[in-house]
């Protein structure tokens, strides 16, 4: 078990980390570790085990959301400009803005997210993690990258 | 003409090089003559790129000792489970691990199966209270309406394609021996450095029984047997897994 533990801790606790934030990451994290080994025994091999263990951080994490009811929906006119933090490094300072405004997306939004760009699974990967139609996948993602150039602002381009 | 209402929707499969070469080419295109879209589509990468720049989090030294003190208290909280509770959550693991999972032709042919049993009941004992009037069509009538009103609930309301359903329960065993294929590959894996502690006669064991599990799928001549060899196989690999903790957690040694 401590293998498996090994294997997948950097990428369950990065996916809980960016999906709910990092105050309460560990504690995700340590919810999924311990589904995942309560439920190897009942895992019925028709997915990827990989697949599986991402399924039960990304159900995890959306459900913590909900149960502490901190949705960060973010209407319309909610919208601004993520301020730039005080950091001179270019890379940092962009990367600091797309971590804030990432933590400002709706959680449904910050899943894909997370899920394709920033843990670069494909989209059939992440529709099997979601539960959901690839078209779907596809459709979530284009949808979530509008809204984080929308929090980001302009001049995203003179940032990278 | 290709506008800019139709290219924007498009433009994250475009950026992710998922478009086909004619719908990539006219997306390009419009690129090249339209600077609105231009600075969409660049920002979008720059979004695209800065997202899988970001630095992986390392989880912190904690999560490992968090994990064995829920597992210990989770461990603790089944053996203060009523009998009737530990039973019924062992019966649901099972229903869960045998794929117990009935299709929408199986529900409805119980439904209908169950729905003919209430009402040859219900016209029985209607029989039984009403007095007896000879006439065939006035027993029959209840019956007729009861599976009437049964085959109508059961009937499934939405026409589905012939074709795709025969085509997509064709392919389904072959999905299931591919997804078990692989679910085994995976837990060989993780069960390798158990096994590496293991004694020679218990690793032997473990080989002889993954041998035999093996041959019974290569020479399993239904897919349903050779499944439920990748089953069997998934099992002893799972349990080869957790046994050292489980020796550990009974206190013993390795």
């Amino acid at each position: 078990m401590e293998m498996l533990y090994h294997q997948y801790k950097r990428r369950v606790f990065g996916m809980a980390h960016r999906i709910v934030g990092g105050s309460d990451a560990e504690e995700v994290a340590q919810e999924v570790f311990v589904r995942v080994f309560r439920g190897l025994a009942s895992f019925r091999g028709d997915s990827a085990l990989s697949t599986w263990i991402y399924r039960l951080t990304v159900n995890a994490a959306l459900s913590h959301l909900a149960r502490r009811g901190r949705r960060h929906e973010v209407g319309d006119e909610g919208l601004t400009e993520v301020p730039a933090p005080p950091v001179t490094e270019r890379d940092s300072v962009l990367a600091a803005r797309i971590e804030t405004a990432l933590g400002q997306l709706p959680p449904g939004y910050r899943a894909i997210l997370v899920l394709h760009d920033v843990e670069g699974l494909s989209h059939e990967e992440c529709a099997a993690i979601l539960e959901c139609r690839i078209g779907t996948c596809k459709s979530q993602l284009h949808k979530a990258r509008a809204r984080m150039r929308e929090l980001l602002g302009a001049d995203l381009v003179a940032e990278s | 003409m290709t506008t800019c209402d139709k290219v924007r929707p498009r433009l994250t499969a475009y950026l992710d090089g998922e478009l086909a070469d004619d719908r990539g080419s006219a997306v390009r295109g419009h690129l090249r003559e339209c600077p609105a879209c231009r600075r969409v589509a660049s920002d979008e990468a720059a979004l695209r790129d800065g997202l899988r720049l970001l630095a992986p989090v390392d989880p912190p030294a904690s999560l490992w000792a968090g994990i064995q003190t829920r597992l210990a208290a989770a461990e603790v909280a089944d053996a203060r489970l009523p009998v009737w509770r530990r039973a019924a959550a062992r019966w649901t693991q099972w229903a869960r691990a045998a794929r117990f999972a009935p299709t929408m032709r199986q529900l409805a042919g119980a439904s209908f199966a169950a729905a003919a049993v209430v009402a040859v009941v219900t016209w029985r004992g209607q029989r039984g209270n009403e007095p007896p009037t000879g006439s065939v069509v006035a027993l029959g009538q209840p019956l007729s309406e009861h599976l009437a009103a049964a085959a109508t609930a059961a009937a499934p309301a939405p026409p589905v394609s012939v074709e795709d359903v025969t085509a997509d329960l064709a392919a389904e065993p072959a999905r299931t021996t591919a997804s078990y294929d692989r679910a085994v590959v995976e837990l060989m894996k993780l069960a390798e450095p158990s096994r590496a502690r293991w004694s020679d006669g218990d690793r032997a064991a473990f080989d002889a029984r993954v041998t035999v599990l093996r041959g019974t799928i290569a020479h399993a001549d239904q897919p349903r047997s050779a499944q439920r060899a990748q089953r069997s196989l998934i099992r002893l690999l799972q349990s080869a897994i957790v046994r050292d903790d489980m020796v550990l957690a009974s206190g013993g040694t390795r």
